[in-house]
């Protein structure tokens, strides 16, 4: 009795802060979302509207097509991160020459703010003035004008995202790898397996537990990224980049719709748990089934 | 006797100045002193006029009265988010927010500012000698309400000019050529027919002469609202399309069929006539907001340009920051015949009178000291040397001031177009739902840029967004 008094005292400062900053704006955000609340309408005060606010995401194109572009940019940038994320955290396993230099270097992107990664790629790509159209043009005779290609645009934002994520992927990776027991790899070699044997039979399933926590984290970033994409291309062009965030972003602030945008918000947050959950499901909870079968 | 006489009323005038001066100068000191140790927080947008306030008069002030100023300069989005947030939870951070023009109907109409005139008839003690609401220009009329009481301090005022390259154009083999291809001399052009042909021109010549330049500039950014604001703002009512193409004595009417002109053909043929411009302006028009169409003109880059009144000084004046340096030329904008008519008549206008004031949010726990600092930076003495490091004028005065009119040679008479014809330009429509309607219409006008809905199509979608938004905000019934 006395150790669980103790066990609460302790735990109370986290649930507190939880509660203030967690449950607490959850539970505003979720009363919000049942009415209709512009500051800047003729009626400036909140109207319980019921479930008009979700009924009308449902026929909404805008949002629609947002969540479509979203899950695109997720779905290319967290594989991408992780695959690359592991070939490095390999790489890095390996002794050569000015490892520590490189790996120093290559951890720096995680230190920049978002903000600025997206100002800095912005100033890269812009036409005329950016790096990267100019090599472009000068070596392939591209033309590279973010402001009105829409895949270019798209592809440069999942670019800047894996620029910028890919070294928490490598170390977190490396740091599953390195902890990772010898005995299975000797006995896996003694028994003949090649490397692709190793790989799928012995390292995937020691590090899938890292990798699972890793696409997890990555994904719910990806799906409400906001500034970086926001300093680069501002949604644009068109609606190509507006992603589930800066479209959310887009309602609440300078629309000042806080009603419709809580709504969205809930509804983005059910879908991120949903897609998580889909994912646990595929990739651990059946395979556990069926090794208990 | 004479100069007895003379010397005496020498030592009488010097000795009155001596007892008067001090008297005024301590006013700052004895009103400052009742709230020494008090902190002022001011949001505003990092511009050049705000930067002055921050590192010139926010010191200067502090050093005459005590009080301390800190002002948070951060970009366009941040500063509207920050203070309407703060407001709007009447958490009470911010003594000072600026307010662009375009939003003060919105502020007014949640009854965010405090009544500047009111408070200061109501406690004389907080009234500075040197300032006088009379003074301002009429810009500062936009910041007041019905009654005529005043709710921000104006502190910056511009009107987006079209700025031509006096290099290009007085060029003896450019003028040449283009009289062997036009048939006409070569000058600022007057309507959208010369501006075009100018605009082609140059492109032009650019490319037959391997050059970067191109014939004009376009705010045409595809996910951010500067070009609509340029459309909407600047270009359209050339055509003579005002206030966006809404009208608010017909129950906000967007629609032609509903009594609006957003649809309206005017409005169609400006969209088609920028558009192409858009097409032959250089390359970075696409991601260009009101910043970058600054940076390209100043990187000489484009032979003529609609550019914001803000930007216009440093492009002409400052050699570390610009090419064109010595080589800008100031106009009215190419205007369709009858604009300028029904602008004469008040019926219209021909470009956008940009600019901003410093408010004083009622959530404010300092509204006192924040009195003093609004008058501190609304007085004739701190205007000259501030209209020369921002191109700013909001005092009728400041257009006398030696150091202002030197500038203005320097600008080729910018701050005389100000002066002269200022009353031809206006500020945004008094709607309180600009940033709404805006991004309720954006979406549709980017589609439009990127070519996925035509001008006519998309516009007519434009006015059905914006009359549904209107409805949906209770505005129109």
């Amino acid at each position: 009795m006395r150790s669980n008094r103790v066990g609460w005292l302790l735990l109370a400062p986290t649930i507190a802060i939880l509660g203030i900053f967690g449950i607490v704006p959850f539970l505003y955000v979720l009363y919000v979302a049942f009415h209709q609340w512009n500051p800047f309408g003729a009626n400036p005060y909140m109207i319980y509207n019921g479930a008009n606010n979700f009924r009308r995401l449902v026929f909404d194109n805008e949002f629609l097509t947002s969540i479509a572009f979203t899950l695109k940019f997720a779905f290319f940038a967290v594989l991408s991160e992780v695959v690359l994320g592991y070939f490095l955290a390999q790489l890095f396993m390996k002794e050569f020459p000015g490892r520590g230099l490189f790996r120093t270097i290559h951890t720096l992107p995680l230190i920049v703010a978002p903000i600025v990664v997206g100002s800095v790629w912005r100033l890269m790509t812009t036409p005329s003035i950016g790096i990267i159209p100019y090599l472009l043009k000068s070596w392939f005779g591209y033309d590279l004008n973010i402001g009105r290609d829409a895949t270019m645009a798209f592809a440069l934002t999942v670019i800047m995202d894996i620029w910028h994520w890919t070294p928490l992927v490598t170390l977190t990776l490396l740091a599953a790898l390195v902890s990772l027991p010898k005995e299975p790899f000797e006995q896996a070699q003694i028994d003949g397996a090649n490397r692709w044997q190793i790989f799928w039979h012995v390292t995937l399933p020691m590090i899938r537990p890292a990798i699972l926590a890793t696409v997890f984290i990555r994904l719910m970033d990806a799906l409400r990224t906001v500034d970086e994409v926001w300093m680069l291309t501002g949604g644009g062009p068109g609606a190509a980049t507006r992603y589930l965030g800066l479209h959310i972003w887009k309602i609440v602030f300078p629309k000042t719709d806080y009603g419709y945008g809580s709504a969205t918000s809930v509804i983005v947050l059910y879908l991120t748990l949903v897609m998580c959950w889909l994912l646990y499901v595929a990739l651990v909870a059946r395979r556990g089934q069926k090794r208990a079968s | 006797m004479k100069h007895e006489l003379g010397m005496s009323l020498a030592a009488l005038a010097v000795g009155l100045m001596t007892s008067v001066m001090p008297a005024k100068a301590d006013f700052w000191s004895d009103a400052g002193a009742k709230y020494k140790g008090v902190t002022l927080h001011g949001v505003t947008e990092s511009t050049p006029p705000s930067n002055y306030i921050k590192d010139v008069l926010a010191p200067a002030f502090e050093k005459a009265t005590g009080i301390k100023v800190e002002i948070e300069t951060t970009s366009w989005d941040q500063m509207y988010d920050k203070a309407i947030k703060d407001m709007e939870a009447k958490t009470g951070i911010y003594d000072m927010v600026y307010i662009e023009q375009d939003i003060i109907y919105a502020y007014l109409a949640r009854d965010f500012l405090v009544d500047i005139t009111k408070s200061l008839k109501d406690d004389p003690s907080l009234k500075a000698p040197d300032y006088d609401e009379t003074r301002f220009t009429t810009f500062a009329n936009y910041f007041k309400n019905a009654d005529g009481d005043l709710f921000g301090i104006p502190m910056e005022a511009f009107i987006k000019v079209y700025l031509y390259r006096t290099d290009l154009f007085n060029d003896p083999a450019i003028k040449e050529a283009f009289k062997k291809e036009t048939g006409k001399d070569l000058a600022p052009a007057k309507t959208h027919e010369e501006y075009t042909q100018i605009a082609e021109f140059f492109t032009k010549w650019g490319k037959d002469h391997n050059l970067e330049l191109w014939g004009t500039t376009a705010q045409a950014h595809t996910g951010h609202p500067a070009s609509w604001y340029e459309f909407f703002e600047s270009i359209a009512p050339t055509f003579g399309v005002y206030n966006w193409g809404i009208d608010a004595s017909k129950n906000y009417s967007a629609s032609v069929a509903n009594g609006g002109t957003m649809n309206s053909d005017k409005a169609k043929a400006a969209l088609k006539y920028w558009l192409h411009l858009r097409d032959i302006a250089p390359p970075e028009s696409p991601a260009s907001t009101w910043t970058e169409v600054g940076t390209t003109f100043a990187a000489g880059r484009a032979a003529q340009g609609l550019v914001y009144g803000e930007n216009a000084a440093w492009i002409a004046a400052d050699a570390e920051k610009s090419k064109v340096v010595g080589n800008v030329g100031v106009a009215l904008p190419p205007l369709e015949p009858g604009v300028m008519e029904d602008t004469e008549a008040g019926k219209g206008y021909i470009g956008y009178y940009d600019g901003g004031a410093f408010g004083l949010p009622v959530t404010s726990k300092n509204k006192e000291a924040s009195l003093l600092f609004l008058q501190y930076i609304g007085q004739d003495s701190v205007q000259g040397d501030w209209a020369v490091a921002a191109p700013r004028i909001t005092n009728t005065a400041t257009y006398d001031d030696p150091k202002v009119i030197e500038m203005d040679k320097k600008l080729n008479g910018y701050y005389t177009m100000l002066k002269n014809d200022g009353k031809l330009f206006a500020g945004a429509p008094p709607y309180p739902f600009h940033a709404q309607v805006r991004e309720a219409t954006a979406p549709i006008f980017y589609k439009i840029l990127l070519g996925e809905v035509s001008p006519d199509d998309g516009l007519d979608q434009m006015a059905a967004a914006a009359e549904a938004e209107l409805t949906n905000l209770g505005y129109r019934k």
